[in-house]
């Protein structure tokens, strides 16, 4: 009945059990004294936090990074759903994020699912610890909605292999300290075998970054160039050929948490605090109404993302709530721009002394990535549009 | 929370009355006899009524998952308003449910005085169909509970969208079957809230409804040889009901558990919930119906094909018991009320703060 249809794609109500609502407590207290006391701080925006080792490594001591990853590594051995709890505040702070996020979020994952033990010891007490930044070369020049056309390229050598290609729109590589390149080890007849994922030394002789300056004037995103790097074969992860299937399950942790909806959340906040003051009889009506429909929309996100996390625990697939998610909120994130600036009048500038208005600014200017990265919506809706009818297949 | 058991059997009895014949001749007649007994005889209505009240017992959440159903099947009942509002508020003032069709009115033109009630309430759901109306007047300082045979009433006939009565009822000084003082939580705020909340869940029904026929209809029309829901330009639709409607499970869902540990509806939680959840089933239901109406092309504006029983219904339920832009509102002034800092923990605990 109503359960079975469209089931593959359901999200199931969960709510915090005491011992995560202490989590969540614990972690507000630490946030409000680390981040919350600074007058006048500019929150960052979702994953464009600011790049804070020292940051990081605060969080890792309290065994908030690589939360999932197993005791013997450095991590807690804690749930998705924990993880999820420190996550949401760090974005509700806009804390700087972006040293750890890409390792935090799914590349101690990765590591731990299909790494050797020598790779977990190598570099999941770092992830845990905050100290390794992590970023992901998946994209190239030509291959971007479609992954399997990748070209980069790994020939064995010896008992290693040699890495030739070019990455791009690589977040953070201009100062993280691997990547992990999906890379072509041989040519099969279905485009999605024979890819495999290496773990590379981003100070690797031969390996370049050239950053990529973005509209907004921000460069965090860079193009990586391998020219015959070479590299031992302890940099494989996981199995020969294999890529394909280890990158579709990095993906459910890319896709659907809550860094998806809560990328401008900080400017919501802010408008709520310069706006709300500024009016001591309260918002104009059609400041509430933009206020409540906001509300209400997060409201409901943040519990899919909480579901997907709960899934996890469980040992579910959610790859397809994930895409199903992500589509939304990612479009969510840029509407409850554009209606915001429907209810205010002001003509943001970027060194305004309100924090509102800086953070407004970048959002505009940022927004159009939000449905970008991490898959295009367009690849999205195929993803989720599959699973839906696949579903109705079973069903009938 | 409720058993599958329940929601299963409840399905199938759904399922069997709501055919499109029956469906159609409940259109027609404002009522749908032969599926009230049905109902009935399984006790449906009175979930949620305590047994001494002359309900069937259970919770509030046995309630709430047959009204989903309800929901999804299009049934043309007042089954909402017999025994989660009528049944709510006779219960609570100690007064007994009839085993009857019964329908609530309430409203600022009404007014007890001199044991009966005087004025006209608009919108009363079901009113020519119920036997029994239940009405909530203001009486000095509180309020009244009376219960009318509504053979005693003069009703005006109207329909919503969906072709559902709500008729215009006038109380011209008949005497009522019973009545009692307003009991403990029992106002007009609160049977509003009520109200609001039947609506969101009916409405969190619909919509998945909408959902599984949409999926089905483009998995099944073909057009250049193949599904039409193996297009991108239709998968997107395909998928935009299907987000909707997951946004507005999971809303119901919330508010649902939240007015069982609640069912006065007076608590933080459920005065942040209640106007979050309507904001929400309004925005999803517009969106949601634009886009299934827009798979399913020239047919799904036919009478023939079942997609408006679910569209005209949300079209309808949507503006009852308060509007979404209402609901916005009044959610936007809480938020602003508790600040910037509480802004995200309101969020994250449903306003329970």
């Amino acid at each position: 009945m109503t359960e079975r249809r469209g089931g593959g794609v359901r999200f199931g109500w969960t709510e915090l059990t005491p011992a995560e609502l202490s989590l969540q407590a614990e972690v507000r207290a630490f946030l409000a004294a680390e981040l919350g006391r600074e007058a006048g701080r500019r929150p960052g925006l979702g994953m464009n936090g600011a790049a804070s080792r020292e940051f990081s490594r605060k969080l890792g001591a309290r065994g908030w990074l690589g939360m999932a990853l197993p005791k013997r590594y450095g991590g807690a051995e804690r749930s998705a759903v924990d993880r999820f709890v420190v996550t949401e505040e760090l974005l509700r702070y806009g804390a700087p994020v972006g040293h750890h996020w890409l390792a935090d979020r799914q590349t101690g994952a990765v590591i731990n699912r299909f790494g050797t033990q020598e790779q977990k010891a190598r570099f999941l007490p770092g992830i845990a610890s905050g100290e390794l930044g992590f970023s992901v070369g998946l994209s190239e020049p030509g291959a971007g909605s479609d992954l399997a056309a990748i070209r980069t390229r790994a020939v064995r050598d010896g008992d290693g292999w040699v890495i030739s290609g070019q990455k791009v729109w690589t977040t953070g590589a201009h100062r993280n300290d691997y990547i992990v390149a999906l890379c072509r080890t041989s040519d099969e007849a279905d485009r999605r075998d024979g890819l495999t994922q290496f773990i590379v030394d981003l100070a690797a002789p031969g390996l370049a970054v050239h950053p990529i300056a973005l509209l907004d004037g921000s460069a965090d995103f860079n193009e990586v160039v391998f020219d015959n790097v070479v590299v031992g074969p302890d940099a494989v992860l996981g199995d020969l050929g294999r890529g394909w299937s280890q990158t579709t399950a990095e993906l459910a942790l890319e896709r659907g948490g809550p860094d998806r909806f809560m990328s401008v959340y900080p400017v919501v906040e802010a408008f709520l605090r310069e706006a709300g003051s500024a009016e001591p009889s309260g918002l104009g009506e059609q400041a509430r109404r933009f206020l409540g429909r906001a509300t209400a929309t997060f409201w409901v996100l943040r519990n899919m993302a909480l579901s997907i996390a709960r899934a996890v625990d469980r040992g579910e697939s959610s790859v397809h709530q994930a895409a199903l998610l992500k589509e939304m909120a990612t479009r969510f994130e840029q509407d409850v721009i554009t209606a915001l600036l429907e209810v205010i009048d002001i003509q943001p500038v970027n060194d305004s002394p309100s924090v509102f208005e800086r953070i407004l600014c970048e959002a505009i200017l940022t927004r159009p990535v939000f449905t970008i990265r991490g898959g295009t919506s367009e690849i999205l809706r195929s993803v989720a549009a599959k699973a839906i009818s696949a579903q109705e297949q079973v069903s009938r | 929370m409720t058993d599958s058991l329940l929601t299963d059997t409840v399905a199938e009895i759904f399922s069997a009355v709501c055919t499109d014949d029956a469906l159609r001749a409940a259109e027609r007649d404002g009522f749908a006899p032969e599926a009230w007994s049905a109902v009935a005889e399984a006790g449906l209505p009175w979930i949620s009524v305590p047994e001494e009240a002359g309900g069937e017992g259970g919770d509030l959440a046995d309630a709430l998952a047959v009204l989903r159903l309800a929901g999804y099947h299009a049934l043309p009942l007042p089954l909402a308003e017999t025994g989660v509002l009528a049944g709510w508020l006779l219960a609570a003032s100690g007064l007994r449910a009839a085993r009857v069709p019964t329908t609530v009115a309430s409203g600022p033109d009404l007014a007890w005085s001199a044991g009966t009630v005087r004025g006209t309430a608009g919108h009363v759901a079901w009113g020519r169909a119920a036997e029994h109306v239940v009405v909530l007047a203001p009486a000095g300082d509180g309020a009244v509970v009376a219960v009318f045979n509504s053979a005693d009433l003069r009703v005006e006939q109207h329909a919503n969208l969906a072709g559902e009565p709500r008729d215009t009822v006038h109380f011209d000084g008949a005497a009522p079957l019973a009545s009692a003082p307003a009991g403990p939580g029992v106002s007009a705020e609160t049977l509003r809230r009520r109200g609001a909340l039947t609506r969101v869940v009916l409405m969190a029904g619909a919509v998945g409804r909408i959902r599984d026929i949409t999926v089905r209809y483009t998995g099944e029309r073909q057009q250049f040889g193949k599904p039409i829901g193996r297009f991108p330009g239709v998968q997107q639709h395909v998928v935009s009901v299907a987000q909707q409607a997951a946004m507005l499970e999971m809303a119901a869902d919330l508010l649902c558990a939240a007015a069982v540990a609640d069912p006065g509806l007076t608590g933080q939680a459920a005065m942040f919930q209640l106007p979050a959840a309507k904001s929400i089933a309004s925005d999803t239901a517009t969106i949601a119906s634009a886009a299934a109406h827009q798979a399913h092309g020239a047919m799904g504006m036919t009478q023939e094909y079942p997609l408006h029983n679910l569209t005209r219904r949300l079209w309808a339920w949507t503006r009852e018991y308060g509007t979404g832009t209402q609901a916005a509102d009044k959610l936007g002034a809480i938020v602003a009320a508790m600040g910037a800092d509480a802004f995200w923990p309101a969020i994250a605990s449903g306003g329970a703060g």
